[in-house]
């Protein structure tokens, strides 16, 4: 007799997961948002759950707003199921026959409007005296955003402009470091310290032009054909990359899990698979010098106490935390890990108008460990969630990378 | 002590069928069934409402009555037909010579076969296998057959029609070749009663033998076993017919939420043998896989087994080449008066036979009213404005079914509970979208009798989780609302629900299946330790 089981795969698109889903409930227990908003149906039933019962009605699933896509439901599921994936599918589909709000749009297309900012002389001045102006003025809360929260501020020169005037010594060795709208635009000294950290460690880092938005606040916002095009370009172009044995690296965590792997689970394309294994985070790469012992290890004292929180996105990657255990090399540093679960934020969902109450309950673990805590600084390789945290409590937050930096002395 | 004019022996489609028939033309009609209704043949099958392509080179006659009969359940069943529509499929592997007779036999058969391209065969299925050669589009449709014997019972009933389940026929009486009545033993409590009657009607299906044998007669029916398997999705958008000879393992029908794929035929002696087994699965699939390679990644539910029962005169031929036609029995040529006997046909042509059958026995007892069962629909529709009023009550995707499901009484029902209650509109089985309103309202009818009943009407555990989570709730309510005293035997009815359950599962016992099956037990034996402690 044949074998008529077979081995679940880790890696299929979210609509085949669906059928792995045991009804086991997992993703409940675990869910940050159901736990904080009861009304959220919770990710088995508007997911894989839902998905059997689309046959019946054209019809949608109110609560399925209320999904953050942290992807704490994918983790738990035992069967490998992109439950987190699928509602963002579900997501897109209502919006093909709804209208964005403005807020939405303003959300997705963040890249858009820096690009507009940047093209004016003092763009990024003007542009953060206009937000704080709006703010007073509560003109993003009558627009459907958290009128509490400060928009990020746009850097004087974003990290293309600054790399520019980076000096940088030639290597055989290279990486194509993808900045993301966050670093690029608003804090430009992480990818800075990036290009210290790799320089340091005998690579020297290129930058593609072309590369654009990796489309994770399009995905969940629902503009997913926007996202798909993104997607398109992105894949393309680290295809290229990879042609030339030069990998991708980013400092945010939802952007490379967007190229690593959500393209793959959303649009199921064989070239978003093979793209997604040429791309790495920043910290997982380092740790594969590390296991080569290949890192630079030569460390000067940084004498910090550090509180790291690790961003959702980043657990979702299933490489661990080398963060913390190579900041733990750092003679001087003390890294603890928070474990005190999502942050709230979400990328672009804890800037909703309605959602800001629930992104604030879910923070509230978070927040109590950090100010139990008295560490000097709370590392996290997410920007969002350092924005989250920031605004929670009244820490100072960076980029593990920059941690880095300092310990080799640049 | 009950009596009626004319007693139905079965309460399966065709039992149904006459049940409606008879009511309709003014017959004071009552039906007894020894389980639950279409617990034989008629709901372990595929549910797929032929169009005759089926049977369009090898039976022309089956072919135009299922055409037929189509055509009319898609006009009075609504609510129990779905119209999928169907395609055949003729592969790399198969005849090409079948096809053209194929061709030739629906159009003399009055079957729409409309060829299309590969390509728009892969659009319309793309889980399809590559190997596909020619394919046609042709009006099967799915069928839900619990729904459908409810409907007629229901539509009986408007006409003063009765139907008595768990009530097994254990004797018929006669006088000097006269039929008197039928003795009947309830099978939950085992009282017995004579029911009065001039006509009984003997459409037992696997089971019609042994009732003729009551009676000292000798009636042919050959129980031929058909194994298919439920897989936990809606594999394909149409009911998919292999072009080829007709043989084992070549239809899927999309049920619902679920694929049904089958069936075998093998000979067996006792109509009760539902048995599967993993041979059984293993052959199903090893076909199926043909039509669609990667059916083996795609999760089995369950596998059920049903008997056709087959009518074998004397000298006939048994098995796939044992004609699917019909046949009624007058005793009255073997010496008993008022005695009937109607076996094999199909579950589409149910209604024509039943016509037939009403026939006879209308002309026996001097009634001339026509059949009216193609007209008038079974059961009246919920209407579209009060499915949108009912939307904000429901949980997504869960209002068209719960109105097909309920029919509008039952459905205005469930929603003024949903109104008024809003803890009501938690779900008792997530997997199949039903509501504890649902649940409720079913649950208090009278033909409840364990939760298996309830799950027919409902679908409650029929979904991906087999019962995991919706046992225990369900065994919770049932005590709660429902009406027979047995309903309150909360852990005996819980456990007899998963066993049922367990039934199917165990010949799929593999991949996630089994893994679902493993959380079962760790929910039930090592979290709530059902089969430890005091016994009931």
């Amino acid at each position: 007799m044949r074998d008529i089981s077979k081995k679940i795969e880790e890696m299929e698109t979210a609509r085949s997961t669906a059928d792995h889903c045991l009804s086991c409930t997992s993703c409940m227990s675990s869910c940050p948002v159901m736990e904080a908003e009861k009304s959220y149906r919770g990710p088995k039933l508007v997911g894989p759950a839902h998905s059997r019962m689309h046959f019946s009605q054209e019809d949608f699933e109110e609560s399925l707003d209320f999904c953050s896509n942290c992807k704490s439901c994918d983790r738990a599921c035992p069967s490998g199921v992109a439950v987190s994936t699928l509602n963002m599918l579900q997501r897109a589909k209502y919006y093909e026959t709804h209208e964005h709000s403005r807020r939405d749009d303003m959300l997705a297309h963040g890249e858009r409007m820096a690009k507009l900012v940047r093209a004016l002389p003092f763009g990024a001045a003007f542009a953060n005296l206009g937000m704080s102006i709006g703010k007073a003025l509560g003109v993003f809360g009558a627009m459907g955003m958290a009128g509490e929260r400060n928009m990020p501020a746009y850097a004087s020169d974003s990290f293309m402009q600054l790399f520019k005037g980076i000096k940088q010594p030639q290597s055989q060795k290279k990486v194509v470091f993808f900045p993301g709208c966050f670093i690029n635009q608003n804090e430009p000294q992480v990818g800075v310290a990036f290009v210290k950290v790799m320089n340091a460690n005998g690579y020297e880092v290129l930058v593609d032009e072309k590369f654009n938005c990796c489309g994770s606040p399009m995905v969940v916002t629902g503009y997913l054909a926007e996202a798909h095009e993104h997607a398109e370009n992105n894949v393309s172009r680290i295809l290229e990359w990879k042609r030339q044995g030069i990998p991708v690296i980013a400092c945010c965590t939802s952007c490379s899990l967007m190229l690593k792997q959500e393209y793959h689970e959303l649009f199921n394309e064989e070239k978003m698979h093979e793209a997604g294994e040429n791309v790495y985070d920043a910290f997982e790469f380092l740790e594969i010098l590390a296991e080569k012992d290949e890192l630079n290890t030569s460390f000067q004292q940084v004498g910090e106490k550090l509180m790291y929180h690790v961003p959702c996105h980043l657990k979702s990657q299933g490489f661990g935390v080398p963060a913390a255990k190579i900041l733990a090399q750092v003679p001087g540093v003390t890294v603890e890990q928070a474990d005190a679960g999502c942050c709230g934020m979400s990328g672009n969902y804890g800037f909703k108008g309605d959602k800001y109450a629930i992104s604030m309950k879910i923070g509230e673990k978070l927040f109590a460990r950090i100010e139990d805590a008295k560490c000097d600084e709370v590392i996290c390789d997410c920007g969002t969630c350092r924005l989250q945290i920031q605004h929670g409590t009244q820490a100072r937050t960076c980029h593990p990378v920059e941690i880095l930096a300092k310990a080799y002395g640049k | 002590m009950e009596k009626a004019t004319v007693v139905v022996i079965g309460g399966g489609a065709t039992g149904v069928g006459i049940l409606r028939d008879l009511s309709m033309r003014g017959v004071d009609t009552l039906l007894v069934e020894k389980c639950d209704l279409v617990n034989g043949a008629s709901s372990r099958y595929h549910g797929l409402l032929h169009s005759g392509g089926r049977y369009a080179v090898k039976d022309q006659e089956a072919a135009r009555e299922c055409i037929i009969e189509n055509q009319i359940l898609r006009r009075i069943g609504k609510s129990c037909v779905e119209t999928t529509g169907g395609m055949f499929v003729r592969l790399d592997i198969d005849d090409p010579a079948y096809e053209e007779a194929w061709v030739k036999g629906c159009a003399e058969s009055g079957i729409e076969a409309t060829p299309i391209t590969r390509e728009e065969a892969f659009r319309l299925e793309p889980l399809l296998s590559k190997n596909v050669e020619s394919a046609y589009l042709v009006p099967d449709a799915a069928i839900d057959g619990f729904r459908m014997s409810w409907q007629n019972v229901e539509s009986a009933k408007r006409y003063g029609g009765r139907s008595l389940t768990y009530r097994e026929v254990i004797g018929i009486e006669q006088e000097s070749g006269q039929l008197k009545g039928v003795k009947v033993r309830n099978t939950i409590t085992g009282e017995e009663e004579f029911i009065e009657c001039e006509i009984a009607i003997n459409a037992a299906g696997g089971w019609a033998g042994k009732v003729a044998a009551l009676a000292g007669l000798e009636v042919g029916v050959q129980p031929d076993k058909g194994t298919l398997l439920a897989f936990n999705q809606r594999l394909t958008n149409h009911v998919v017919n292999r072009l080829h000879k007709s043989s084992d393992g070549d239809i899927f029908v999309p049920h619902g939420s679920i694929t049904i794929l089958g069936t075998s035929s093998m000979s067996i002696p006792d109509p009760e043998d539902t048995s599967t087994s993993r041979e059984e699965v293993e052959n199903l699939l090893a076909i199926g896989e043909k039509t669609f390679e990667h059916l083996r990644d795609y999760r089995m539910l369950r596998a059920f087994a049903g008997s056709r029962p087959l009518y074998i005169p004397p000298g006939g031929v048994k098995g796939r080449g044992a004609s699917r036609g019909f046949a009624i029995v007058d005793h009255e040529d073997d010496g008993l008066k008022g005695m009937f006997t109607i076996v094999g046909g199909k579950f589409t042509t149910y209604r024509l036979m039943a016509e037939k059958m009403a026939d006879k026995v209308c002309a026996k007892l001097g009634n001339t009213a026509p059949c009216r069962t193609a007209e008038e629909p079974l059961v009246p529709e919920v209407s579209e404005d009060a499915k949108k009023a009912a939307r904000k009550y429901f949980p997504a995707y869960g209002t068209d079914l719960a109105a097909t499901r309920l029919g509008p009484e039952r459905f205005a029902k469930v929603v003024k509970r949903l109104a008024e209650s809003p803890e009501k509109r938690e779900l008792v089985c997530e997997c199949e979208n039903v509501t504890l309103a649902e649940f409720e309202e079913i649950a208090q009818e009278d033909s409840c009798y364990q939760i298996n009943d309830i799950r027919r009407r409902t679908r409650v555990g029929m979904g991906t989780c087999q019962g995991n989570f919706c046992a225990l709730r369900s065994a919770g309510l049932f005590a709660q609302y429902g009406r027979q005293k047995r309903a309150a035997e909360t852990l005996t009815r819980m456990k007899e629900f998963l066993q049922g359950r367990w039934k199917g599962i165990r010949p799929v016992l593999v991949g996630r299946t089994l893994r679902e099956t493993e959380m079962t037990r760790a929910l039930y034996e090592l979290s709530f330790h059902v089969n430890g402690g005091k016994t009931e």
